[in-house]
């Protein structure tokens, strides 16, 4: 198998280089009028298929890299390294992407299929999709080239000595989210290459008009939701797993997979502006250009080890290739531009500062500035090692300083954006949408003070928490009240036309225009995850060493330590305690945090306890025993709103599946053509069998 | 290597290479868009702009003067994309129907 996995990536490469070669000398001749020895759309043909056989080839790979974790097939250095024969078979599966040289195949693995789609879904339009299929098979080489050369995963132990059992999965992978958190992020973070591939074939081609933006529309959204999805499981494995009571540290993986997400949602947003309006061309092509440099940035953080992180679960001297890499698309990118930054010209002006275009301009340069704040903190620690030769880290406080108020202002953004006319608006239209959500977010303001949100501390303290916490609350009143107002505006209109009740209106709306309703339940998922995170601010915890039937309080819970005990298997030992928690008297739930031990890696672990309300997460740590009485330590933390995170993120999930969705007007005019397809064939038909 | 290992890697090359240089005679042309088609989709732009600025004015959310303006901009953007499809076409039609006549 490992020769056969070893064989499969050759051909993967020959395969895709020929994608490359073939395919970019038919578009030369097809662009130039000159003719070589093959037709050149014979020849783009071969070339088109070369990139989907590749995807054959390396899923050939893929497999007999599988094929050796589940076999404990130690001879291959990469399964020795990451699995042992006491791993359950979720994590062996997860060993393809635990390690660098799988991980990477991973990234070629996704890239070819995304390419396979694309290729099979051609005829939507020949010749652009020729150009995507070619600048995709560049960026399927060079990864090729990298598990081919610099990190194959197929490498067998040195001297044939084959050790009895690896070393096991990292512990911290050893988690249920891990089996799927990196496959989202890189299917997020390989999904860019696809619009980017679009926008820099539409630009090399001087394609006429914004069809390539709506060919990539959906591939731009499933992507973004992708990356989403990845970014949010990280944060929950981080809550679940790392046990520090939080769910975002601004650790330089995080920032990794942050940057592309805030650039794609600016492109998702600004693209919005040239569809509608042709503006904003040269500025959408640069946001999806910086997307996908930035994605590949991520995978070079997440993969070398250039930086110190929880997440980077790789240390390696592939950083140069990464590099070089960069170099040449970031080249590729300017030069293109440079040659064809005519074509871009925008159609339309900005007409009025109170507009949708200027929401979206707002929207962003906000977002941009995150993404170059975050960028800035991230790479600090290796310029300034580089100019001074000693790494300084930026921690939190400097993200949150641009960060938190960047996000309120963004939140503002999602609730006046939809209630701005295109153009220009004016001020009774603005006096006329914005009371209702006005009044609402005054009233949310006030509401929340008795509450315990004191906004006046920012006055009397250091503590800024409680006053954009108080800020978020209003705005997000605000926004979510503009938002149900769409709703109901438009679902009034329905009703008014069918007389259908009010829910079915609301259904037949969204169905209507599936992207901006899908879009709105998005910006709604959006609202809850803010309300979820400005709970951080009202974070406490309580650490105590608990003997049997002592207890410790944190808010309205007691916590009753009933036992403490060790446990063990053949790939852990435990140390745990079981608490009961009780509330006003009455026991609420049972909790048991521990620390394993792993025996294949000998490292520990820690199992986090969480009781998760819509109000509050119990959360509580073993965070270590205690040396000289044996009992265990036990860390509480009282966390409020955290489960809003969550539910926000399901609802950005459903929110994005609408917006997917094709229109209903779309959809019955293309159940209209195949009736009128139908009808028109049928006579033909008859006639046929008459004969 | 094994012989199946060895079979495997066999398969998978004459595989790959049969599939990619399998003669195919419907072979898909690489038209370049004509100005026509670019036209076409900005007309349906613009319309799918005035539907969303109509049912928006129907639903309360702009008042008359705003609606009459942006209408008024988005007809007259829509009259030039429409002028020039009605030109082409006609150029279209004339080059069509001259060559019928040579024929």
């Amino acid at each position: 198998m490992p020769a056969f996995g070893s064989f499969a990536l050759v051909v993967a490469l020959a395969l895709s280089a020929w994608n490359l070669l073939a395919g970019g000398v038919a578009l030369r001749q097809l662009a130039t009028g000159s003719r070589g020895a093959f037709a050149p759309e014979r020849l783009a043909e071969t070339a088109r298929r070369a990139g989907m056989a590749s995807f054959f080839a390396i899923t050939c790979a893929a497999f007999a890299l599988v094929w050796a974790a589940f076999t404990n097939d130690f001879r291959l250095i990469y399964i020795a390294e990451h699995s042992n024969r006491a791993l359950p078979w979720a994590y062996k599966f997860a060993a393809l992407w635990s390690g660098q040289e799988g991980s990477l195949l991973l990234w070629a693995w996704l890239l070819a299929g995304y390419g396979l789609v694309l290729r099979m879904r051609h005829k939507v339009d020949v010749k652009l999709t020729a150009y995507a299929s070619t600048i995709l098979a560049g960026i399927q080489v060079f990864f090729l080239l990298l598990v081919n050369v610099a990190a194959t995963p197929f490498s067998l132990v040195p001297g044939g000595v084959i050790p009895a059992d690896g070393n096991g999965l990292n512990p911290l992978l050893q988690y249920p989210e891990m089996v799927i958190h990196p496959p989202m992020l890189y299917l997020g973070y390989v999904g860019f290459s696809v619009p980017f591939a679009f926008a820099l074939g539409a630009l090399m081609m001087r394609y006429p008009g914004e069809k390539w933006i709506h060919i990539t529309r959906r591939w731009t959204m499933v992507t973004w939701l992708f990356l989403t999805v990845g970014i949010f499981l990280g944060m929950h494995w981080a809550y679940n797993v790392l046990g520090w009571g939080g769910y975002w540290g601004w650790d330089p993986v995080e920032n990794a997979s942050l940057m592309p997400w805030l650039t794609g949602t600016a492109f998702l947003h600004s693209v919005m502006m040239q569809e509608k309006r042709g503006m904003m061309k040269s500025w959408n092509v640069w946001l999806i250009f910086s997307t996908f440099m930035l994605s590949i940035l991520g995978t070079l953080l997440t993969r070398s080890g250039l930086v110190s992180s929880v997440h980077a679960f790789a240390q390696s001297s592939i950083g140069t290739w990464f590099w070089v890499f960069l170099v040449i698309v970031f080249a590729v990118c300017l030069f293109t531009y440079i040659l064809n930054r005519d074509h871009l010209k925008t159609e339309h002006k900005l007409e009025s500062l109170v507009s949708r275009e200027s929401s979206f301009a707002f929207n962003n340069l906000v977002l941009l500035l995150a993404c170059f704040t975050i960028l800035w903190g991230t790479l600090f620690p290796i310029l300034s090692e580089f100019v001074q030769g000693n790494k300084v880290t930026v921690s939190a406080p400097f993200y949150n300083r641009v960060a938190v108020p960047v996000g309120v202002f963004l939140l503002f953004l999602t609730g006046i954006g939809p209630l701005l006319a295109w153009r220009s608006t004016s001020m009774r239209s603005v006096r006329k949408n914005f009371i209702v959500p006005g009044i609402v977010a005054l009233v949310i303001a006030i509401a929340v003070i008795p509450l315990g949100v004191h906004p006046w501390t920012i006055f009397t303290t250091d503590h800024e928490g409680a006053f954009y916490a108080w800020v978020t609350f209003a705005l997000a009143a605000f926004v979510a009240t503009a938002i149900f107002a769409e709703f109901f505006r438009g679902a009034r209109v329905i009703q008014r036309h069918s007389g259908q009740n009010l829910l079915r209106s609301v259904v037949q709306l969204t169905r209507r225009n599936t992207r901006r309703y899908g879009g709105y339940i998005v910006h709604f998922g959006v609202v809850l995850i803010f309300i979820g995170i400005s709970g951080q601010a009202f974070n406490r915890s309580v650490e105590a060493t608990m003997n049997y039937k002592q207890s410790m309080n944190i808010g309205p819970y007691r916590i009753e330590c009933m036992d403490y005990s060790q446990d063990t298997n053949a790939n852990y030992d435990s140390t745990y305690a079981i608490l009961n928690v009780f509330r006003g008297g009455h026991r609420v739930t049972q909790l048991d945090p521990a620390i394993r031990f792993y025996q294949a890696s000998q490292q520990p672990e820690t199992m986090v306890a969480n009781h998760s309300t819509p109000l509050w997460d119990l959360y509580v740590v073993y965070a270590g025993t205690d040396t000289t009485t044996g009992q265990p330590i036990i860390k509480a933390f009282l966390n409020p709103l955290v489960m809003w995170i969550w539910i926000g993120l399901i609802v950005t999930i459903f929110g994005t599946g609408v917006a997917l969705l094709p229109n209903l007007s779309a959809a019955l005019a293309a159940q209209r053509s195949r009736v009128a397809v139908t009808a028109e064939h049928e006579p033909v038909a008859a006639g046929r069998t008459g004969d | 290597m094994t012989s199946a290992a060895l079979l495997a890697c066999a398969t998978l090359v004459m595989g790959s290479l049969l599939y990619v240089f399998w003669p195919d005679r419907n072979v898909e042309a690489q038209n370049a868009k004509t100005r026509l088609e670019y036209l076409r989709e900005r007309q349906e732009a613009l319309y799918d702009n005035l539907r969303d600025l109509n049912f928006e004015y129907n639903s309360g959310k702009y008042p008359e003067e705003d609606y009459a303006a942006q209408r008024a901009t988005l007809e007259n953007e829509a009259a030039e994309v429409l002028a020039e499809i009605d030109l082409l076409e006609a150029g279209i039609l004339g080059n069509h129907s001259a060559a019928a006549q040579h024929s």
